[in-house]
Order: C-alpha cells, then structure tokens, then sequence
C-alpha cells in the first residue's frame, strides 16, 4: 500500500504542474484620479526615444495637479509586419498595453474589431481637439464614425532627390511634369550610373509600404475614384489603377527600379537607407519624415549635410493633363487599449503629448508634419524649414485612400507589383490585381 | 483513453503482491494520466479545435471579429481555388521530392556506404561534419545560409560559382526554392545517413565480401546485395523525411519569410502568414485541416508498414 | 524500431556478378581515392556554412561575408555584458530545462506504467501517441494559439513549457516503454521479495538499467525545446521572455542595421548545447538504433 502511495505521490506532483496554470487575472476599473500605472509601447527607436524624453515632463505635470501617474515606456523595434502581428495577438489576449503608438494606417482594422477605446466623449470636452487640421480628423475616424485614435502627426509624400548627384551628372532638377519627362532623366541616370535609378516601394517584400508609400502615391495622383466615398467600394477596374500598373511595369523594364533589392527581406535597407545614401540611386518616393526618421542626423541612415544634397520634387502627373502633385500620409497615432485599467489617465497621457512642446519635440524627432494648426512659432518645430514647408502643403495636398478594406488592397498591390518585378507586364499585374483584390475583398466591396 | 478498472492487471503478479483491480486502475490513471492529460490538452484538443474552426470566418481584425460565423465549407472552397494556396500545396510537394525523397536519401546513402568501408580512416571526422547541420537549432542553420547565399560577388556560393566562370547570382531572389531545397538537403543528409547505417549494420559483411570477390562492382554490388536487403528500412526512411519535411517552418520563414513572391511560400508558411499576418484564423486552420489530412495518410501508412511491436 | 528480414541473395544474381572480370589492385587505389574525394566534399559542403558563423564571432570587422577574421573577443564579451542576450539565454534555458524535466518525470512514470501494466486500450494508446508524433506544429500552432489565449496561458513561459512537453511526450514515452520492455520483470520482483518497495525497486533495479536510455531520451528533449522556433514565436509576444531562436530572429530581420559579431557569437553559443549534447551521446545514439527519434 504504501509504495503504491508514494508511487501515486509523484505521480500526483506531475500532475500538480498541469493544475497550476489556471490561474487568470481580473480586469477592475480603478478610480480615475488615483494613483496609475500607464504602460505604453513603440515599435520605433526614433519614436520611443521621444516619448521617452516627454515622460518626466508628464509625471510631474500630474503630480503638481495631485495625481500619480507613472509611465513605463515599453520599446520592443519590430518592422511593421511584425508589430501588427503582434500587437492584434496581444488586444485579442486583453494583454496589450493601455496605450499604444501606432501607424494610422492600420488603426481601422483594430477599431473594428473592438479592440480600441472610443474616444469620442474625451475629445468633444477637449479644446485641444479644435485646433487638429480637419484633413487629420478624418483620418482618425473608423469606418463607424467614432474617433478611436488621436492622429499626433502627419506627413506630406513627394519624390526625393539627390541634388548633389544629379547636378554632378548634369541631369535636370527642376520638377518634372510628366512621368515621361522624369523618366527621360532616369534612363540619364541609369546610363551614367549602370544601376536603378528610383526607389518606389513594390512588392511583397516592402509590406504595406508597397501600398501606402508606393503604388497608392501614383494612384493618387489619377483623376480617378478608385475608392467611392459615398458607397463605400473600391473601383479595382478604374483606369488610374491600370495606368498606375503600367508605370511600374515600364520602370521595371527600363531597370530603373531597383528590382532585385526590392525583393529581398528589408527592401529598404539597400535602396534607401544605402542607395540613396551613397548616391547611387539618387531619387525616391518617400514621406517628409525622410528629412529626420530615413537621413537625419540621428536617423537609421544619415546624410551629412542633408538639406544642401537632398531636394523635393513633387508626384508628376501621369499625363500632359495633369499637374504634379504630393500626397499625405497620416503618420502615427495614438490608441488606448478598450480594455485598459485606466482609461483616463491613458487619454491625459495622449492629450498631453498633444500639447505645444511635447507634440514640437515629437514632431522634430521623427521629422512630421504637425496634424493641428497654431505650432509654426513652437520651437523647436519652428526651426525646421522643410517641415514648415510640408505643413503648408498638406492643405492643397491629394489624400491616399484608406478606407475600410485598404488592407485587402494594400495586400493586392503588394501580389500585383510584385508580378511586375517578376516580369509581368502592366496589364497582367492589372488583372492580378482585380483577381486578388475581388477574392480579398468579396463582392460587396467591389465595384 | 480508457480507464476501465476491468482488465487492468499489474504484469508478472506474484501471490503476495497481488493488487486489487480497483487500486490498479487509481494507480495507472495517476501514472498515465498526467501524459495524457497534457497530450490532450496541447496536441490533440487543437487538432479537433482546428477542424471546428476551420468551418468559421474567425479573424482578429476588423468587424467580423466581434462575432465570428458558422460558414460551413466556405473557407474549403475557397482555398482549393485559391492560386496561392495550391501553389503553396505544389511547393511543398516539389520541395519534400527534391531535398527529401531525392537529395537526402541519395546524398545519405552515400555517406552511409562510404563510412562502411572497413579500410576508411578519420571516420568519426566525416561523420561528425556531416551531423553537424542536423544538429544546430534551425535559426542557426538559417544564418549560415544567410551569409553562404549573399547576393554579392563576395557571397562564399557566389565565389564559388565564380572559380567555373559564372558571374553573381541573388540565389535567394533569382532561385529561392532550389535555395531552400539545397539548404534543407544538406540539413538533412545525417538523418539518411544514420538511419541507413543502422540499416546496413544487418547486411553480412561476407556476402558483400562474396559478391567482391566474384568482381562485382560497387554499383553492382548495391544494387544487386544490398539494396534488397535494406528496402524496407528505406522505405520507412521515406515515409518519416515526407512527414517531417512537411512541418518544415523555420529553416525557410528565417530566410525568406516565403517570398520572394511567394515562391518558397510553403503550405506552412502560408498557414503562418493568413492567420497571423493577416488574422484569418479561420482561413488558416482550414489550410491547417488540409496539411493534417494529408499528414496523417502517410502517418498512418507509416504506423501500418512499421509493423511496430507494442 | 524496425527489423530486416534477411533474404538470401538469389544464386541466379550471384553468378551473373561472377562473370564480371576480376579489378587490378591499381584500380582498387584509384577506386579508394576517389571514394575519400567524395567524402571530404560531403564533409566540406556539410561545415563551410559555420565557416562564416565561426570567422565572423571572432572579427572586429565584421560583416555578412566569409572573410579572415581580424581577432577580437569583443563580440563575446558584449554579449555576456549586455543584458538583452543574457536574458534570451536565461529564457531558453527556463524553457529547455523546465519542458525536459517535466517530459522526463511524466514519460518515465507514464512509460512504466505503460510497459508493467497491461489494460484494455494499451495498445491503442501506444499507437495513437506514435501517430501523434506525425502531427507537424504549424498544422496546430493556430488553434493551440486561440486556445493559449482563452486559458491565459498565452505570452507565459510556463505556458510555452507545458505546450513543449506535451510535443515532446509522444516519443518519450515510447522510449521509455521500450526501456522498461527490456528489464525483466523477474529482477524487479525479486526485490520486491527482499523486502524493497515498488517505488525502491524501480529507483534501485529498473532505473540504472534504463540509464542510458533515460539520457539520451532527456537529451532529445532538452534539445527539441532549446531549438524550437515556430511556437515561441506565435506565443510569446514580451520581448523579456523571447528565447535565443526568436531574439536571432529579430535581430536578423530587425528594422535596422544588423550587428554582424554579436549575432554571430549568440548563435556560437546557442548551437554549442546541443553540439555538445550530441557530440557525448553520439556513440550510443548510433548503437541504440534510436535513430529514428531524431528528427521530430
């Protein structure tokens, strides 16, 4: 008896692993000016260390109103793919943290599924919330019409370029009207150089960037209604899209992009944050972030002497009719988390990161355009002359759609460019593009 | 499993140690029970958990999220007319017959014959060096690759090529599935290897001596001796490397993550990438149910030919 | 696990190897030559990949390319002064131990039983576990992931430990039965009539016996969990509990630019347990014709 008692014993100690785990923890909502601890993520270094900078600020500011909040900063450097990967898995474990930084961009599939605070009631009882560009606040609204993110900066796209290079090459640098005359200075390049000569993200391997940064660029600048705001569909046939194709199947025949860079892991390492950089490819599609995120000083890749070697053209047009033009971006945002502990303290946090220097800061570190008016006399943000540029183009500038259902689209784009680089002419990446954007899509989004 | 306390009894009982059937059984369940409550909670509830879920349109994101739906066969339909998902299945199939089925076992055997010659020295050398690759983690593995397959002329494959005239080759972009074949290949050779020299550890040495003698040639004397012998094993072997290199995930997702454009999208990346990239769970767990269905086939094949002794 | 029936060669074959003309001795060197070719390019194809690994964690120029290394050690002694690749060590070694000791415990007791008792639905046991082991990761790694999730089990080590294991269990149980199959019972019992418990007889009797079993098959297992990718990958989304696999990872397909030395010489370091593991078990792994636990 006892042997087998002891013999059960151990067995009863194995099991007791296994009974272990049940364990879970409750949610309780905690008094909104009590003491809190408000945990928020970045995935970028830039972007972490500004906030990093802002907190002390915060806390302090708190503590003179007679409330303790503590703020941990949790900085965790992934690509976006890998961060929208895991930031959905931690909202759908109710494990996320209570605020979160993240790209716009992909803001409306979180809200959709509940996983963000509405922040509508927060905002109306905030005079902050005047002075945010009309432009910003339609960018922050779901497809719902509630406000689930607080947009903290914007960015204006156009094409950069090299000054420095192509004066060397003797290449033209006023704007270009047309994609064919810009093309026409890109096979100069290209002859002189032996390489690509523009970088515009395409391909699976760029992610969502082959959308947002890239294909929706062009397809912007086309007459078209490519996205119908008053039924809510994508016209995937519309010939801006097919046109748009054309152009990146007859810059990938010229070898003017930088196809086999853009198929490798990290695309943007080799061609941005390298070609660009040595000179090699000298122009590029790219956010006024550019100025300090991409190249500035303390960027990933920096270029000495920036504002001197680096100038901005504007999108050309696809035809004589057209006119050049820059879209916006919407950059990054704040979101708090529908399942946060403290829901206020979380949106005094985004507030006060709204306010003049905290949001001046923020803005100059990472090289964005303010999203509200009244900051063009904030320092250091009123030091920044290409910024202050951008700002004034946001209002005049063409809005990349992204609408519900721009993940499908963006995830069609990517398949169809890729094509491209692949060889695939412009009317097969079309047809692909239609394919793939039906099939992701169904039928009810599509026109 | 089965705990009836009916017919339980403890082998080789003596008279004096004789227990009561009631007891055997409390002690097997808390022997056993434990193996097989974590068996059952970890491995096979999720199997049967993706056959339900892959009946839904479960996602992470957007609307659909807050309420997932009963959809019936949907995500099958779609999927077997998905261009992606049935490239995917045909990579994996051209990728199990290529490093697998061929590369390995052949590549294997050879290592295996050669290291049975009586008169070969520094064996535990070559035999070491060709377990190696079996023996890093996979993410290690990968990182050597990395580096061997760079794009650059500098690139330790590309220097190679070079020595025969040829001029620099982006292997992971211009040829990514036969990348990812030669990298599993030479992950795999030790596996073939070892399990063929078990194998040939039950051929007599004298009727290979016998057949040497008469003239025959290597060649001969594989085909004709040998390789009748070792069938079987052989044929085991092939089941096992079928099932094994089907899971295949990390060795390809470190360096490629399935492009480029997909072209070393195996069904197991396919699966990562819809429900995780892209949070369709359900979607996912119906490629899932496919990857198991045919699993399973050759698993059971293998359980049945195996003949395994219980 | 499997037997050759053995089968004589057909007298029919033999003589028609007979005829062939008999080799000089002159080709007898040339055939050895040739065959020691081919083998060191086996060989030589099989190292050169850790040629770069190996040059690369020793170089302070260090780069993505086979290069001879200009010697430093600064890379190794960045990576046991930075906290980051301490604690992804410390987490892989939490995972690798904790799913090895569990492993070990539930599949030594459950393959005992398995091996001295004898009840109805034993064998469908036995086979089922085996047909268990075909089932890939990524066939369950989805579902398994909403289910982590649902027990709160997700984002946790002990919840990585607990799904390792039980990836683990199938094939040591079966190893462990089979070690027990070959003591014979008669030797336990006869302990049992000196007067030792059941309990005293396994440890004193059953276990020395199965020793070498037990080591290796704790071996397999230390070294499944230590190596495994896609599950810590899927379930763990706190940087502070990534293991080695995932923090090479991301430190390979990060964002930024990738410091080529201390990448290289943390994963030095994270292939060196399982190297070494293998290098002490070897010379049984090939006798014990436990080949076939190998992979998996």
């Amino acid at each position: 008896m006892i042997r087998n008692r002891i013999l059960s014993a151990v067995a009863l100690t194995a099991g007791g692993v296994l009974m272990a785990t049940g364990l879970s923890s409750c949610a309780a909502e905690a008094p909104a000016d009590g003491p809190a601890t408000i945990t928020v993520l970045a995935h970028q270094q830039v972007r972490a260390d500004a906030i990093k900078a802002e907190i002390p600020a915060f806390e302090a500011a708190m503590a003179k109103q007679g409330q303790k909040i503590t703020v941990k900063l949790e900085t965790d450097i992934l690509t976006d793919a890998q961060f929208s990967t895991k930031i959905t898995q931690q909202y759908n474990a109710g494990t996320a943290p209570d605020v979160v930084d993240m790209n716009s961009a992909g803001m409306s599939g979180y809200a959709g599924a509940g996983y963000l605070l509405p922040l509508d009631d927060y905002l109306a009882k905030w005079p902050g919330w005047e002075s945010f560009f009309p432009i910003t606040k339609a960018a922050a609204k779901a497809a719902d019409g509630k406000t689930y993110a607080l947009p903290h900066e914007m960015g204006v796209q156009s094409l950069f370029y090299r000054k420095d290079v192509l004066t060397k090459l003797g290449i033209d640098t006023s704007q270009p009207k047309t994609w064919d005359e810009l093309i026409g200075r890109l096979q100069k390049i290209s002859a002189a150089t032996g390489g690509p000569a523009i970088t515009l993200p395409a391909g699976t391997a760029w992610g969502g960037g082959s959308w947002a940064e890239g294909f929706g660029n062009i397809v912007a600048g086309t007459d078209g209604k490519f996205f119908d705001e008053s039924t809510g569909k994508w016209d995937v046939k519309n010939e801006g899209v097919a046109a748009s194709f054309d152009l990146f199947a007859k810059l990938t025949q010229d070898k003017l992009l930088p196809v086999q860079d853009l198929q490798n892991p990290n695309p943007w390492i080799a061609t941005k944050y390298k070609g660009f950089v040595d000179g090699s490819i000298p122009v590029a599609g790219q956010g006024s972030w550019g100025w300090k995120y991409d190249w500035g000083p303390s960027g990933s890749a920096p270029i000495e002497d920036l504002t001197s070697k680096v100038s901005t053209w504007n999108f050309p047009a696809l035809d004589a009719s057209g006119s050049p033009y820059v879209t916006t971006a919407p950059g990054f945002s704040w979101a708090v988390t529908a399942k946060t502990k403290y829901a206020d303290a979380s949106v005094k946090f985004i507030q006060w990161m709204s306010s003049d220097e905290a949001l001046a800061n923020q803005l100059v570190a990472v090289g964005a355009v303010s999203p509200r008016s009244g900051l063009d006399s904030v320092a250091p943000y009123s030091n920044e002359p290409q910024l202050l540029e951008a700002e004034a183009q946001l209002t005049k500038a063409v809005t990349v759609p992204y609408a519900d259902g721009v993940d499908q689209i963006s995830m069609a784009v990517q398949k169809a460019t890729e094509d491209i680089l692949n060889g695939a002419s412009g009317s097969e990446a079309t047809s692909t593009f239609v394919k793939q954007a039906t099939d992701l899509l169904g039928p009810t989004k599509v026109n | 499993m089965s705990t009836n306390s009916a017919g339980i009894t403890l082998a080789g009982r003596l008279p004096r140690h004789k227990l009561k059937n009631r007891r055997n059984a409390r002690l097997l369940l808390l022997m056993l029970g434990p193996s097989a409550l974590l068996i059952g909670v970890f491995v096979v509830a999720p199997v049967i958990y993706a056959f339900y879920l892959s009946l839904t349109n479960t996602t992470l994101l957007g609307f659909e999220a807050r309420n997932p739906k009963f959809i019936g066969l949907d995500n099958f339909k779609y999927l077997l007319g998905n261009g992606d998902f049935l490239s995917s299945l045909g990579k994996t199939g051209i990728f199990i017959a290529l490093s697998a089925i061929i590369g390995q076992t052949a590549l294997g055997m050879i290592s295996a014959l050669l290291l049975k010659n009586k008169w070969m020295r520094a064996k535990g050398i070559f035999g070491a060096a060709i377990v190696m690759p079996m023996v890093v983690p996979e993410v290690v593995a990968s990182l050597a690759w990395a580096s061997m397959l760079y794009s650059g002329p500098e690139g330790t494959v590309n220097m190679i090529t070079h020595l025969f005239g040829m001029g620099a080759v982006a292997w992971l972009q211009q040829y990514a599935l036969i990348s990812i074949i030669v990298i599993n290949i030479w992950r795999g050779i030790a596996f073939a290897m070892i399990m063929f020299q078990a194998a040939l550890e039950d051929v007599p040495d004298e009727l290979i001596e016998a057949a040497r003698i008469d003239g025959a040639s290597a060649l001969q004397i594989f085909r004709v001796v040998t390789l009748p012998l070792i069938r079987g094993p052989v044929f085991l072997y092939l089941l096992l490397t079928a099932i094994t290199t089907a899971g295949i995930f990390g060795l390809v997702y470190f360096l490629t993550q399935g492009g480029p454009g997909g072209d070393t999208q195996l069904v197991a990346l396919f699966i990562f990438d819809r429900a995780f990239q892209f949070s369709q769970i359900g979607l996912g767990s119906a490629a899932s149910v496919i990857m198991l269905v045919i699993v399973l086939i050759l698993g059971l094949t293998y359980v049945r030919v195996a003949k395994v002794e219980v | 696990m499997t037997t050759v029936t053995k089968t004589d060669v057909k007298p029919s074959r033999a003589s028609e190897t007979a005829t062939v003309r008999r080799k000089l001795r002159g080709t007898t060197v040339v055939s050895r030559a040739l065959q020691y070719v081919l083998i060191t390019a086996l060989a030589v194809f099989c190292i050169i990949p850790f040629g770069w690994l190996i040059a690369t964690s020793v170089d302070s120029q260090a780069g993505n390319i086979l290069q001879w290394p200009t010697f430093t050690v600064d890379h190794y002694v960045k990576l046991v002064t930075e906290a980051g690749t301490l604690r992804l060590l410390r987490n892989s070694l939490i995972i690798a131990i904790g799913a090895t000791v569990l492993t070990m415990l539930l599949g030594f007791i459950g393959g005992y039983a398995l091996s001295r008792f004898r009840f109805r639905g034993r064998r469908f046991f036995m086979f089922f576990v085996l047909l268990i082991r075909v089932v890939p990761p990524t066939a369950t790694i989805v579902p398994l992931y909403l289910m982590m999730t649902k027990m709160h089990l997700n984002n946790s080590l002990l919840g990585l430990i607990l799904v390792e294991a039980a990836a683990l269990l199938p094939l040591t149980l079966w190893q462990m039965k089979s070690a027990v199959d070959n003591v014979p019972l008669e030797i336990e019992e006869a302990a049992w009539v000196d007067g030792s418990s059941r309990v005293a007889a396994v440890i004193r009797i059953v276990f020395p016996v199965v020793g070498p079993t037990f080591g290796a098959a704790a071996m397999f297992a230390f070294v499944g969990a230590w190596g495994d990718f896609l599950t810590p990958l899927v379930l763990l989304q706190s940087q502070d509990l990534y293991p080695l696999s995932i923090g090479l990872f991301r430190a390979f397909s990060g964002f930024n630019q990738v410091d080529w030395g201390l990448l290289t010489a943390t994963a030095i370091i994270y292939m060196l347990p399982p190297t070494i593991l293998y290098m002490l078990v070897r010379k049984y792994l090939f006798k014990a014709g436990l080949s076939g636990a190998i992979k998996g």
